[in-house]
């Protein structure tokens, strides 16, 4: 039976669909048998940052309306086996999507697979709820910056009140929070919030947390999700986020402004 | 400045309050299936029919022309007195106005999970007390406790006694009481007490950020707060009309 990890934020462009690939590229580089579901209908995105974006025939609607089945639509990752997408579709309108459409490829997948994440649209409205609906657990991503952490709070609420969770009084979707474009030397300026404040704010427990990086953007404009550039520090800092979600201890990095040897100032060597 | 108004005796001064106001939640635009339900709700509380104000609130309705004056007046029949109407098109607004009503526009919708009105207290008090004399048979107004952090688009609401917030209240929450409010934790939202009219309602918090803190109406904006009290644990209460923040300890 898999586990149902929702990613999600409320604030757009905040980095969930880069999440969501890294996370499920490195749960499926462990071993696990992992599926990543776009959610995002009408701009879907996944599919680039995954780089399989010529190989989509049929899309997520598809299935839900019975045009395609399942086995059709999944994509298997070119890279790592165990790793499939189910991309969504681009041209359909968001009313596309219904609940027990959902549901039942969520039931489905959860029989073949151990990780379903779901790449959920920004906003609160009914397709953030559906990528939440079925969720066990739930990557909430937050910049530090006041307008994402207000918007990270309001979909907290949400987790605790509109899931399937909440509504039939089982045991609550347990959340995480992902900080993501963490920029030290920005935040000592005072220009962003600190990781104290925010999780002093969101009070749920840290899961991971990711620097800005230029990785990041390299590796969606090469379609290779970024966990694969364990130069990185991006890439790092997703691999520590997937070794907690498994359960492991893992300490804290990038979070503080890096100490660069002389030498490196000296000669420019930044991060890569 | 030039303007000599300030010799002429004032007539009126605008001042900034809230009330509480009960909304009236349309689910039915039929006025006979509006008067059935208010006519077996007036024999179960009748202490609440006292030409109490109303909102009419029309925003869970479907239908943009409103039998609005056949609703007011089967209102008015059972002693309950429109004084506006929150929601609906412009054909309904027009209709408001035409009746001598206020109009609100639709509350954005936040999706609430919680009542944002607190429910009518039932008359259960008078046939207890009748039958036990003892003191201890007074109605006790439990304070309701929340723990955890009340969170951006909550409302929690205590709509007969005190609220105990144990954990942080955060921007864009907000929390209501007819009486006293306390919080252990961080506010950052909207702290209401005595919502009912308690003037003795106060606010009790450990770190002040409120975005705003109300005393049976009188209200504090963020704006309006000393910035010297931001962050401190503080004690809200209302003197003389006016909100007065003193710092505990
Ligand atoms: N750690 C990072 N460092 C630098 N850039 C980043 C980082 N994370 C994300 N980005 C960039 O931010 C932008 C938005 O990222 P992404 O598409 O993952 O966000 P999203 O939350 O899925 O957006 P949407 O709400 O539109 O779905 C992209 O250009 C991405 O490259
Ligand atoms: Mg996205």
């Amino acid at each position: 039976m898999a586990k149902i990890i929702v990613v999600t934020s409320g604030k757009g462009g905040v980095g969930k669909t880069t999440s969501a690939a890294a996370i499920a590229t490195g749960l499926a580089l462990r071993g696990n048998k992992t599926v990543v579901i776009d959610f995002d209908v009408g701009l879907r995105n996944l599919d680039l940052i995954m780089g399989c974006e010529r190989r989509v025939v049929y899309d997520l609607v598809n299935v839900i309306q019975g045009e395609a089945n399942l086995k059709q639509a999944l994509i298997r990752d070119k890279r790592i086996d165990n790793l499939h997408i189910l991309p969504a579709s681009q041209t359909r309108d968001k009313d596309a999507l219904t609940q027990e459409g959902v549901e039942k490829i969520l039931i489905a997948l959860r029989e073949d697979f151990d990780y379903v994440i779901c790449d959920s649209p920004a906003g609160i409205e009914r397709g953030a709820q559906l990528a939440m609906y079925f969720a066990d657990e739930a990557v909430v991503v937050t910049n530090p910056e006041v307008s994402s952490v207000r918007d990270s709070d309001r979909i907290i609420g949400l987790l605790s009140s509109k899931t399937r969770r909440a509504e039939i009084g089982e045991s609550p979707v347990v959340e995480h929070l992902l900080i993501t474009r963490y920029h030290p030397a920005r935040v000592t300026g005072g220009d962003m919030l600190n990781l104290t404040d925010i999780q002093e704010i969101l009070s749920i427990p840290l899961i991971g947390l990711i620097p800005e990086s230029d990785a990041v953007l390299r590796a969606s404009n090469q379609g290779v999700p970024v966990t694969h550039d364990q130069k990185s520090d991006a890439g790092q800092a997703y691999v520590d986020c997937v070794s907690r979600l498994l359960g492991e201890e893992v300490p804290l990095r990038f979070h503080e402004i890096e100490k660069r040897s002389l030498l490196a100032r000296m000669f420019g060597g930044g991060r890569k | 400045m030039s303007l000599s108004t300030d010799r002429a005796p004032q007539a009126f001064i605008f001042k900034g309050g809230m009330l509480p106001m009960t909304v009236m939640e349309l689910v039915s635009g039929d006025p006979e299936q509006i008067r059935a339900q208010l006519a077996s709700k007036l024999s179960q509380s009748p202490a609440f029919f006292q030409h109490t104000p109303v909102v009419l609130s029309v925003e869970k309705l479907d239908e943009p022309h409103l039998a609005l004056e056949r609703i007011c007046a089967v209102c008015r029949g059972h002693k309950l007195l429109p004084v506006a109407v929150r929601g609906g098109g412009d054909p309904v607004r027009q209709s408001a106005w035409a009746l001598g009503l206020g109009w609100f526009p639709p509350q954005e919708s936040r999706g609430r999970t919680l009542e944002s009105v607190p429910p009518v207290a039932e008359p259960v008090a008078e046939a207890a007390s009748a039958i036990e004399p003892e003191p201890e048979a007074e109605p006790v107004h439990a304070s309701k406790v929340f723990r955890g952090t009340v969170r951006s688009g909550q409302q929690i609401s205590a709509s007969d006694g005190d609220l105990v917030i144990i954990g942080a209240v955060n921007a864009g929450a907000e929390i209501l009481a007819a009486g006293s409010v306390h919080i252990y934790g961080a506010l950052r939202g909207r702290a209401l007490a005595g919502i009912h009219g308690d003037r003795n309602a106060s606010i009790y918090c450990k770190e002040l950020h409120a975005e705003l803190l109300s005393v049976a109406g009188t209200y504090k904006r963020l704006d309006d707060i000393d910035n010297r009290l931001l962050g401190a644990s503080v004690e809200v209460v209302l003197e003389h009309d006016q909100l007065c923040i003193a710092r505990l300890n």
